[in-house]
């Protein structure tokens, strides 16, 4: 496997001056990064001429304290048996790339789904503008510094007799001037 | 004449939809035209709410990224952790691994007959099928202590030892599986109702399945063998026998074909499984969670599941949490892009029987 490793990358660095490729993982791994002009072009080239046909997936991280955005596609080649991770890295400002649902279909609600929580734009992308979130407003909301647990205490709003983190039948009863029974004692806390 | 043109919304509230999503049809006659999937009614930033719990705590969330088979989220999970970290599983790990995941598939594919034939108005099948898929829950209770949610398979091995007389059970339950076999034949693929809806209908070349990126059984009732068990095999896949089952074709008969075949093949690699099986440990014990750090860096791990590839791709930045947890399913490909192409030029009527053929899984679509 490690020869065949090896061969693909030669065929990768003979085509993209560019690549960086890292062989060092025990399985059949293998990860190349490119600059984003790079690959719609990369990805051409190794699902035409190398055999990876098969798209798995494509992540988006959020590599907040550098300023920038990663975004991995992951490859497979059914023949060879080879996984690629192509990986590109995107001003976190201005994340622009290039769209890809051209060489494969699906791409495109990955491509959705990224333009819609981490504020990537796809240039070429045809999809409609919704995809899971409606009538969003704010900052991407996958982003590292997007903060999940403040925006639902803002939006959303504790149901009453909760406030005080006690048990709901021991409020109501005291906010209402109810006796609890007996029976129920034994199960306040 | 044309046929003026109507705009259907099937969903999110459909006894057909397999879950909450709608799928917008633009129809003339009976003719879909236009198909388009709205997703949004299920939505819970799982990728996001695993960032602030450490690496052990995802798992409450990760059983419910698909609802009817859990298990093989937890496997891809626990083995992208494993990958990252370099942590060595045992062997009986392996196989109990195996066999949750094969035990899983079935019951899985037994709630799909009765999803695929309710959606055709048989309403028996499932009746039969949901029934006997309750003899593999009170096996996973008994195994794990829960019927639907697992939470069994994590990293370093499994949760727990089989218990006593386990392994018996699940051959018993295998022998009385295998028999009614015959019984879904008759009343499924022998049914001329069954036949004459799927025959033909929802069909997916093979240059298509490859372009739209079709995995699963889907893929396979093309005609394309592809499944990650042989092709990049995981646990010990690698050391049982078992057949890939194909069907060409490409409609909803195939792909049922190819499910129903699948789990005479489980029922197989369980046999396999239960007679290999070493003994000696099952947990290679992880230190303490909330200490718990995995070095830099990102792996990928993915499971075949009976949606097709699932698979979880992890980052760690060297902490006791995630930077990041990505969920590829299965369902995301064949929901979106692949179901709205597929529907047009189809009848109105089969729309939830294509559906259902794909595996369609909308919680996740939205993780």
């Amino acid at each position: 496997m490690n020869e065949l490793k090896e061969v693909i990358i030669k065929r990768i660095k003979a085509n993209f001056a560019d690549a960086a490729e890292r062989n060092d993982f025990k399985d059949n791994r293998l990860d190349i990064a490119v600059k984003k002009e790079t690959i719609p072009s990369i990805l051409f080239y190794l699902k035409d001429e190398m055999g990876f046909i098969h798209l798995s997936d494509i992540i988006c991280v959020d590599w907040l304290e550098e300023g920038e955005l990663e975004v991995v596609f992951i490859l497979w080649s059914p023949v060879d048996k080879i996984k690629v991770f192509v990986r590109t890295r995107l001003d976190r400002d201005n994340p622009v790339m290039d769209n890809v649902d051209m060489i494969w279909r699906q791409a495109n609600t990955y491509e959705r789904e990224m333009r819609e929580m981490f504020g990537v734009q796809f240039t070429g992308l045809v999809a409609p503008d919704e995809f899971i979130l409606e009538d969003w407003q704010g900052p991407p909301p996958f982003r590292r510094d997007f903060d999940t647990a403040a925006y639902a205490e803002k939006t959303f709003w504790q149901r009453p007799g909760r406030e005080d983190a006690q048990d709901v039948r021991e409020t109501i009863a005291k906010r209402d001037g109810e006796e609890i029974p007996d029976f129920a004692k034994k199960y306040s806390r | 004449m044309r046929e003026k043109a109507t705009t259907l919304y099937i969903g999110p509230q459909h006894p057909g939809i397999t879950g909450n999503m709608m799928v917008k049809v633009k129809v003339e006659g009976d003719t879909i035209v236009k198909a388009r999937t709205e997703v949004g009614y299920l939505h819970r930033a799982f990728e996001k709410l695993q960032e602030s719990r450490n690496w052990l705590q995802s798992f409450t969330l990760l059983c419910r990224f698909c609802v009817p088979e859990p298990d093989p989220v937890e496997e891809s999970y626990a083995r992208a952790v494993e990958l990252l970290e370099g942590r060595e599983v045992p062997e009986r790990a392996k196989y109990i691994r195996v066999l949750m995941l094969e035990l899983a598939r079935m019951g899985a594919y037994m709630l799909w007959f009765g999803g695929q034939n309710a959606s055709l108005g048989l309403y028996t099948m499932g009746q039969w099928s949901v029934g006997d898929r309750n003899y593999i829950l009170d096996l996973f209770e008994e195994l794990t202590g829960g019927r639907i949610y697992h939470m069994y398979i994590w990293p370093g091995g499994v949760r727990r030892d089989l218990p006593e007389g386990f392994a018996d059970k699940v051959l018993r339950t295998m022998d009385y599986l295998e028999k009614r076999l015959k019984d879904y034949d008759d009343l499924m693929f022998e049914n001329t109702i069954f036949q004459k809806r799927t025959q033909g209908v929802g069909v997916i070349s093979k240059e298509k399945a490859v372009e739209w990126g079709v995995v699963g059984p889907v893929l396979r009732g093309c005609g394309i063998k592809s499944d990650i068990r042989i092709d990049d095999p995981y646990e010990v896949y690698d050391k049982l026998d078992f057949i890939v089952p194909t069907h060409e074709g490409g409609d909803i008969w195939s792909r049922a074909l190819v499910r129903r075949q699948e789990i005479r093949q489980s029922i197989r690699i369980i046999r396999q499984v239960i007679e290999k099986m070493p003994s000696g440990e099952y947990y290679n014990r992880i230190p303490n969670p909330f200490k718990w750090t995995l070095p830099k860096g990102d792996a990928y791990a993915r499971t075949e599941s009976v949606r097709g590839e699932v698979g979880m791709y992890i980052v760690s930045d060297g902490s006791t949490h995630p930077r990041r947890t990505h969920f590829r399913g299965a369902a995301y490909v064949h929901g979106i892009t692949l179901l709205e192409n597929i529907l047009v030029g189809e009848n109105v009527a089969d729309v939830s029987a294509i559906m259902n053929s794909l595996g369609v899984c909308p919680p996740e679509i939205e993780r």
